[in-house]
């Protein structure tokens, strides 16, 4: 399979500090990585470069063939093609569900609004959470809300989803409903996914690649059962042994 | 001299002509002060990424040329006495437009010094207002939007803009009753807005009590009339 997603010798600093040092990095179409690393390991705002919120210092990102910094014009185009899920699902506070779901086609690629609203509903129904569709987000469990906010970034139909810790603002009891849902959009749409989590059971059944960062470097990658089974560094043994025990 | 209803009676045609006018200058003063204000306010944090515009590189000197030249405006409106403005904007104005041009006929109106006066004030003040409820706006909320792939433009019409004006209410009520008692300050440069048209009727017939028990009351018809309006605006809008 192609690369959908390649870096190339990237750096991104904020001010003085350097937080990516020269990674190489890509993802196959229909791949589903999984990274993970300790607090401040820099995984975060590697995905976060990929659809330019923060946008790379050094060397060279191309997304579905558009190159950045080179193309920089085009960075809406990436975002279309992108879609992100966030640790805090910032869905917006003034729409329902449904308005949340329909945004990004009415908005992002110009549908009318009826066929936006059937859409919608076909994602919120895959979420399991049709008849919420009129709620406002305030009145929805975090782990609701994080299933609106998937529907939302899938809507606009991307051709990868990245997911930013999606379940580590969420209470015990409602990660399982986020992950299931991530778990049916890697296996039945086969989505190109990355994913920042501390979820060790998920990366080993669904993740085609695990990726471990540590202090701004990518340390380790592998198949997910492999690694974590035998991890090549003290510093992924001792990583993985401080998830588990959590 | 005891309370004599019939001298309430007797003035209140022109205090209702002085209430007009501070009706005229407040509602022009406001509507140009949101202008002002909403240019200003969103030029102070342009290329900071709370408009969805994270600083890339290629505009980021006229960013912040934008947020010096809205930060000088504001302060040196807010720094100084609106009764200076006023003074300045009437006497001294048309003598510097003179000294810098041939326009030997300039002249400014007092009505159009207050409006202008208004609306400057009233600009500089709403600009803060504007940036402080923009700021509010959680940042996740940009990047979401942002991360749709939709339009800066869009980002700030459908996502910004509305979570920020709720905000936004409180405050301009705030500042739209100050706008508007600001106007009897007006009195120095002779506009005939109604706290003038008050002290002109005291000044011929010596009745303080009655006058200005009856400008205050039509102040405060005044101020209540914008408190509702807003209020119902705030009402309207969806609590979330």
């Amino acid at each position: 399979m192609p690369n959908i997603i390649e870096m190339k010798n990237v750096c991104k600093s904020f001010g003085e500090t350097e937080v990516l040092h020269n990674i190489d990095f890509h993802i196959a179409e229909g791949e589903v990585v999984v990274i993970i690393g300790p607090s401040g390991s820099g995984k975060s705002t590697l995905i976060r470069c990929i659809n330019c919120l923060e946008m790379i210092t050094k060397g060279e990102l191309i997304v579905d063939g558009i190159r950045i910094p080179d193309e920089l014009t085009r960075m809406r185009q990436i975002r279309l093609e992108v879609g992100m899920v966030f640790q805090q699902f910032n869905l917006f506070p003034h729409m329902t569900a449904l308005e949340n779901v329909a945004f990004g086609p009415r908005k992002a690629r110009g549908m009318r609004r009826g066929k936006a609203e059937k859409i919608a509903l076909e994602l919120l129904d895959k979420v399991g959470l049709s008849e919420f569709s009129d709620k406002l987000p305030g009145n929805l469990s975090g782990g609701q809300q994080q299933r609106v906010a998937i529907a939302r970034a899938l809507a606009v139909n991307p051709k990868v989803m990245l997911f930013d810790e999606p379940t580590s603002a969420l209470d015990p009891e409602m990660i399982g409903e986020v992950l299931d849902v991530m778990k049916s959009i890697a296996k039945d749409s086969g989505m190109t996914m990355a994913v920042v989590t501390h979820e060790m059971g998920f990366a080993s059944q669904v993740g085609d690649r695990l990726i471990f960062m540590d202090e701004g470097r990518i340390v380790e990658e592998g198949k997910p059962g492999e690694v974590m089974k035998k991890p090549g560094s003290d510093r992924l043994r001792d990583f993985l042994s401080h998830v588990k025990h959590h | 001299m005891g309370f004599e209803f019939s001298v309430i009676v007797e003035s209140l045609p022109p205090l209702l002509q002085g209430a007009k006018l501070t009706w005229y200058i407040t509602l022009s003063g406001i509507a140009g002060g949101m202008v002002i204000g909403i240019l200003a306010g969103l030029g102070r944090i342009a290329g900071t990424g709370h408009l969805g515009d994270a600083p890339h590189g290629a505009f980021l000197p006229l960013s912040v040329f934008t947020r010096y030249l809205a930060a000088g405006f504001v302060e040196g409106i807010r720094g100084t006495p609106i009764i200076v403005q006023a003074m300045f904007l009437y006497f001294a104005f048309p003598m510097l437009v003179k000294a810098l041009t041939n326009i030997e006929q300039f002249r400014m109106e007092a009505l159009t010094a207050a409006v202008i006066t208004i609306m400057i004030n009233a600009g500089a003040y709403i600009a803060e207002i504007v940036r402080g409820s923009v700021v509010s706006v959680h940042k996740g909320l940009v990047e979401a939007g942002l991360s749709l792939g939709i339009s800066r433009f869009q980002l700030i019409t459908y996502v910004i803009g509305p979570i920020a004006i709720r905000r936004m209410i409180p405050p301009l009520g705030n500042q739209f009753i100050i706008s508007l008692k600001d106007t009897s300050l007006f009195i120095v440069i002779g506009v005939g807005e109604l706290t003038r048209q008050g002290q002109e009727i005291m000044a011929s017939n010596f009745r303080a009590m009655e006058i200005w028990l009856t400008v205050a009351v039509m102040y405060l018809i005044m101020t209540t009339a914008l408190a509702t309006a807003l209020r119902t605006c705030e009402k309207r809008m969806k609590i979330f």
